[in-house]
């Protein structure tokens, strides 16, 4: 368990090749207490967790070079205690099996619910981030 | 059946022991190698022989006078003509002889040998004529009979013309599309149907004055009622005995249902196109939906907080008016307060963001739906001159959402000339080729992460332009290359792919007088190259 003391929110990392998508996550996002670090590449997006730490990942599924899997894959290599959550359109079907093979703890299709997100990333931080006051 | 070719043939009746002195054998035995002789001793074998066919002439020895009656009765109504030979001749049984429908009787005396064969080649050479005349005759009717149930029951329509273009001839189906009674027709120009296209030279005028042939062009026929009729036309110039150009005789078929059948496969196979990119359609508009929806959402809590922070700004405006200063900074300190808890540099700049970026995702779907309209429409029954890089490069636009995953799209765009086309056609070929592409490197990639390459390439050239869909995938083995236009060919399995994409395709390109090759390489990758010419006409002309 990442335990920085320096760190007073939980990090979350979002990874779409949208970066409009990015600009709507980070905007509902706002005010839930994380600290939000977006990227548009998965390459870029394996770095920053070779890098620093992170406590919540959320990616897309389908982007160019890698889908959302085998980059959620990657990354539980690299951080193995971070909750992972991935978002899909809705034309992607992927099976629950599949999901908990790779320890995902959400799935959140396209065009999303705020409310829905907000819990499914409340509940997934409350799993890996002990320190539940530092959210508003 | 050439009469006049065969050996002449004669059936002699005699007795079987010939009468001492002269026989009729002997005497005919002069008229030399190419006479054929049958020589039989009763009635009942002439009468066979003649019957069996192919015999011009009966000679018979009255000798064998109940044989010769007999010979005579059978023959006189039908067959070859018959010529008695009578040794001790007498005028009473000559006569008798002729009632009995002899054709000729001879004395058989003394110089009766020569006197036969005479009478026998007369006889033959009269027979032969009237034969023969009566045979031309018959195959000359019988000629004009096959023409005439070939020409009216014929499916294809046919039309002569003179070199005034006045119809000369005309066959019911003719009759039909023209939508007039072929009888009427027949003196009327035909310029009244034939003469709708104005930038064409209609063919049938090129015929006339050029004497050139067409088959297989495709042209509009404009029925007397005004409707347009598609036709399948063929035109050549006409000639007399002489060799004088006299007219032009054109055959045509009308192509309505043929055409209605040919839009039918097209829009099933576009269909199915259509559904294999339904996927990455609806992702490609489900991104852009997703962040309007959450802006939308996003931006009505802005709005609330405007709202608050507007409510500190009018209380402030109530309070100005007192002058009283105390107040005044009282209100001014909770409007800033309040600014500074709702972040309202930030929320004013990023209401403004999110209203931008909203605008561009609508715009990107209504984009994307009017692209998947556009392509799915069908097309107009007229050819219009349309910009092939555009063609192509609203297509990658639909089908990019499907192959971003796997594949680097590049593009190398030369400036084109205009082409006549179907555009929406066009735009299926390369829908064809670029999802061929696709399938082709997903099914060397899979899963692994890897990607593809796709080149878009357009080169102008002086007689058309040329469009090239390169892609890295598996390529097509030596073995199947000679199939992959032909229809229901597929390598895909089941649900992937009609089998029908290719020969679409091929047809497609072949109608805009193009052409469509593959260049491939087993495991390294393929290139179909498209290629439309400028100009259209050359490919209908005569032996292309």
């Amino acid at each position: 368990m990442e335990t920085d003391p320096r760190r007073e929110q939980p990090t979350l990392l979002v990874v779409d090749d949208e970066e409009r998508i990015l600009s709507a996550l980070r905007r509902t996002l706002r005010r839930e207490g994380y600290q939000v670090i977006t990227s548009e590449s998965v390459y870029e997006a394996l770095e920053i967790l070779d890098t620093q730490p992170v406590d919540l990942i959320l990616s897309d599924q389908k982007m160019p070079g890698m889908s959302g899997l085998q980059f959620l894959e990657e990354a539980a290599k690299r951080r193995p205690d971070a909750a992972r959550m991935l978002i899909t359109g809705w034309t992607e079907k992927i099976p629950a099996e599949k999901l908990e093979e790779l320890g995902i703890r959400g799935l959140i299709t396209k065009p999303w619910d705020d409310a829905r997100l907000k819990e499914v990333l409340r509940q997934a931080c409350d799993a890996v981030w002990p320190v539940v006051t530092a959210r508003a | 059946m050439k009469q006049t070719d065969r050996s002449v043939r004669i059936v002699v009746a005699q007795p079987n022991t010939p009468v001492a002195g002269v026989d009729v054998r002997t005497a005919l035995r002069r008229l030399g190698a190419g006479v054929e002789l049958e020589v039989v001793g009763d009635a009942q074998t002439c009468i066979d022989l003649c019957a069996a066919g192919e015999v011009d002439l009966v000679v018979v020895d009255y000798t064998l006078a109940v044989h010769c009656e007999r010979i005579l009765k059978e023959l006189r109504s039908a067959g070859p003509p018959v010529v008695v030979a009578i040794r001790d001749a007498s005028d009473d049984v000559a006569l008798d002889v002729f009632r009995r429908g002899a054709s000729d009787c001879v004395a058989f005396g003394r110089d009766g040998e020569e006197v036969l064969a005479v009478v026998a080649l007369e006889q033959i050479r009269r027979f032969r004529t009237v034969r023969d005349r009566g045979e031309a005759e018959r195959r000359i009717r019988h000629l004009e009979q096959y023409n005439e149930s070939i020409i009216q029951n014929m499916n294809s329509a046919m039309l002569v013309v003179d070199m005034d273009g006045r119809i000369t001839f005309c066959n019911p189906p003719a009759g039909k599309i023209l939508g007039e009674d072929p009888k009427a027709l027949r003196g009327r120009a035909v310029w009244a149907w034939f003469s709708s296209d104005e930038e064409e030279v209609s063919l049938l005028a090129r015929t006339l004055s050029s004497g050139v042939s067409y088959k297989g062009a495709e042209r509009i026929v404009i029925r007397s009622d005004g409707t347009p009729v598609p036709v399948g036309i063929s035109c050549s110039p006409f000639f007399d005995s002489a060799g004088e150009k006299i007219g032009a005789v054109t055959i045509f078929q009308d192509l309505t249902e043929v055409k209605q059948l040919q839009s039918q496969v097209l829009q099933t196979e576009k269909m199915a196109s259509i559904g294999q990119l339904a996927a990455g359609v609806a992702h490609e508009i489900n991104n852009p939906m997703g962040f309007i929806h959450a802006n939308l959402f996003q931006m009505a809590e802005y709005l609330t907080d405007l709202r608050q922070v507007w409510g500190r700004v009018d209380d402030l405006l109530q309070v100005i008016p007192s002058g009283d200063l105390e107040t005044i900074r009282a209100a001014g300190e909770e409007l800033s307060e309040l600014s500074r808890e709702v972040d309202l540099a930030y929320v004013v700049s990023d209401f403004g963001k999110a209203i931008r970026e909203s605008q561009e995702g609508s715009e990107r779907i209504r984009h994307i739906v009017q692209d998947l309209r556009d392509f799915s429409h069908h097309d107009s029954s007229e050819h219009v001159l349309a910009d092939v890089n555009q063609c192509l490069d609203s297509t990658a636009t639909i089908v990019w959402p499907m192959m971003k995953q796997i594949v680097v799209l590049e593009k190398d765009y030369e400036d084109l000339q205009t082409v006549a086309c179907y555009p929406m056609q066009i735009k299926q070929v390369f829908m064809n080729l670029l999802v061929n592409a696709y399938q082709s490197i997903e099914a060397k990639v899979g899963e692994s992460g890897e990607t593809g390459k796709v080149w878009l390439r357009t080169r102008q050239r002086d007689d058309g332009v040329v469009i090239e869909v390169t892609d890295t995938g598996v390529g097509i083995p030596a073995s199947h290359i000679d199939r992959i236009f032909d229809p229901f060919f597929t390598t895909k399995k089941v649900g992937s792919g009609t089998g029908l994409g290719l020969s679409t395709s091929f047809s497609i390109v072949k109608r805009h007088g193009g052409s469509l090759t593959v260049d491939s390489k087993e495991g390294e990758g393929t290139t179909f190259r498209v290629f439309l010419p400028l100009e259209r006409d050359e490919a209908e002309l005569d032996g292309d």
